[in-house]
C-alpha cells in the first residue's frame, strides 16, 4: 500500500526496514521477505522505462558493544540484506561504526537530544570509508518536538560533516507520511545542506549507499559499465581538418 | 492528500492551513509571508500557490512538515514549482528532446 504511493510519487528506488532492538533476550534475524513476493510484477518508474528496485534493509538498534559481534558472525540470514543500517546509542558506539564495522549506513537520532556530541575524527574517517548518515524525517512531520530534534541535531551534524555523505530517508508506516523526492531535498535545504547537497542526500547518495551494500556482499568491487555511443569517427576526420588549416597559414 | 471520510477545506480555510503550517514551522515571520492562492479544487483538493522567491524555501518546507489538518492527519504533495504559470501546464521532467 505505501509502495503504490511510492512508485506514484516518483522515487525510483525502495528500501523496506526491518529493525532488531537489542534490549530484549533474544534476537534471531529473520529472513527478510522477498519482494517478488509482495509484487508478482513491478511497476514502472515515472518518466523512465527502468522497473522500480525494491531492496532489503536491515537496522541494528546496538546500545552494547557486545550487540556488535552479530555483525561479524557468518549468520546467514544477515548477507540476505541489501543494506545494513547501525543506530549507535553512546558516543563509544558511534565512533566503532564509524571506524571498524562493516556497515553501510549510520542512523543519527533524531527523536531525542543526542545523548553525545558529534567529534571530527570518526566522522572524517566514514567518510573516507564510504559511510553514509542517515536522517529521518518522518517524526518532523508526527510531532512538534520531534522537529525541533530533528532540525538540531541535523544542523549539528552538517557542521560537522560539512554536508558530505548525508542521505535523508523517510520511516514512514503510512502512505501519508511519504513526501516526494523534491520535496525531502527541500527539507535538505532547511538541514543547513546546500542545494546540491540536498538534491544529493536523495539521489546520488542513496545509488551510492546501495552500490556500497552491494560492495560488502561480493568480495573486492563493484564496477558499474554504461554503454557509450561511438565517436571515434568525428574525432578522426577532425584531426586531417587541423592539419590543413596549420599547413595553410 | 487527506484520508477518505470527513469534510474538505474550502478555499480560506484552504489559507488558513497554509498560514498554519507557515507559523508552526518558521512562527510569526514565518505567518506574515504574502501567500497568494490563485486556483484553488475542492474536489481534487489540488491549488496553484504563489510566494515570493525568496520565500519558496521557507513555504515548500511548511508544507512538507505539515501533519495535520483538524486532528486528521494529511500530506501536501508538491506537484510542480516554476516561476512561470505557464510551464505548469505541462510536466517538463518528462520531456522528451
Amino acid at each position: 500500500n505505501i509502495l503504490t504511493v511510492c512508485f506514484s510519487v516518483g522515487y525510483s528506488a525502495v528500501a523496506l526496514n526491518h529493525v532488531i532492538d537489542f534490549k530484549e533476550k533474544k534476537q534471531e534475524i529473520i529472513k527478510p521477505v522477498s519482494p517478488s513476493e509482495l509484487f508478482p510484477s513491478l511497476p514502472i518508474v515515472q518518466g523512465t522505462s527502468k522497473r522500480i528496485k525494491v531492496l532489503t534493509r536491515l537496522t541494528l538498534i546496538v546500545s552494547d558493544p557486545s550487540h556488535c559481534n552479530l555483525l561479524r558472525s557468518t549468520s546467514a540470514n544477515i548477507r540476505l540484506y541489501d543494506i545494513i543500517a547501525v543506530f549507535p546509542k553512546t558516543e563509544k558506539l558511534f565512533h566503532i561504526a564509524c571506524t571498524t564495522l562493516d556497515v553501510d549506513l549510520v542512523c543519527i537520532n533524531v527523536t531525542e537530544k543526542l545523548p553525545f556530541y558529534f567529534r571530527r575524527p570518526p566522522v572524517n574517517m566514514a567518510i573516507d570509508r564510504g559511510i553514509y548518515f542517515e536522517l529521518l524525517y518522518t517524526p518532523a512531520i508526527k510531532d512538534s518536538t520531534m522537529r525541533r530534534y530533528t532540525i538540531s541535531n541535523a544542523i549539528s551534524l552538517m557542521q560537522i560533516c560539512k554536508g558530505k555523505n548525508v542521505v535523508i530517508s523517510s520511516a514512514a508506516e503510512r502512505p501519508l507520511e511519504l513526501r516526494g523526492p523534491y520535496d525531502v531535498a527541500n527539507l535538505g535545504l532547511l538541514f543547513g545542506l546546500s542545494e546540491s547537497e540536498a538534491k544529493a542526500a536523495v539521489s546520488t547518495n542513496c545509488r551510492a549507499t546501495m552500490l556500497h551494500g552491494e560492495t560488502r556482499k561480493s568480495a573486492c568491487g563493484v564496477v558499474y559499465t554504461v554503454k557509450k555511443p561511438r565517436k571515434v569517427e568525428e574525432e578522426e576526420t577532425a584531426v586531417p581538418a587541423c592539419k590543413k588549416a596549420k599547413t595553410q597559414a | 492528500e487527506l484520508p477518505d471520510g470527513g469534510a474538505r477545506p474550502n478555499a480560506a480555510q484552504f489559507k488558513q492551513l497554509v498560514v498554519t503550517a507557515l507559523r508552526e514551522l518558521h512562527g510569526e515571520v514565518g505567518a506574515a509571508l504574502p501567500v497568494d492562492v490563485l486556483t484553488y479544487e475542492e474536489k481534487t483538493l489540488s491549488a496553484i500557490l504563489r510566494v515570493i522567491s525568496s520565500g519558496l524555501v521557507k513555504l515548500w518546507s511548511a508544507l512538507t512538515l505539515l501533519g495535520f489538518y483538524q486532528n486528521r492527519r494529511c500530506a501536501f504533495r508538491v506537484l510542480q514549482t516554476s516561476p512561470f504559470l505557464l510551464a505548469l501546464s505541462g510536466n517538463s521532467r518528462e520531456l522528451i528532446l
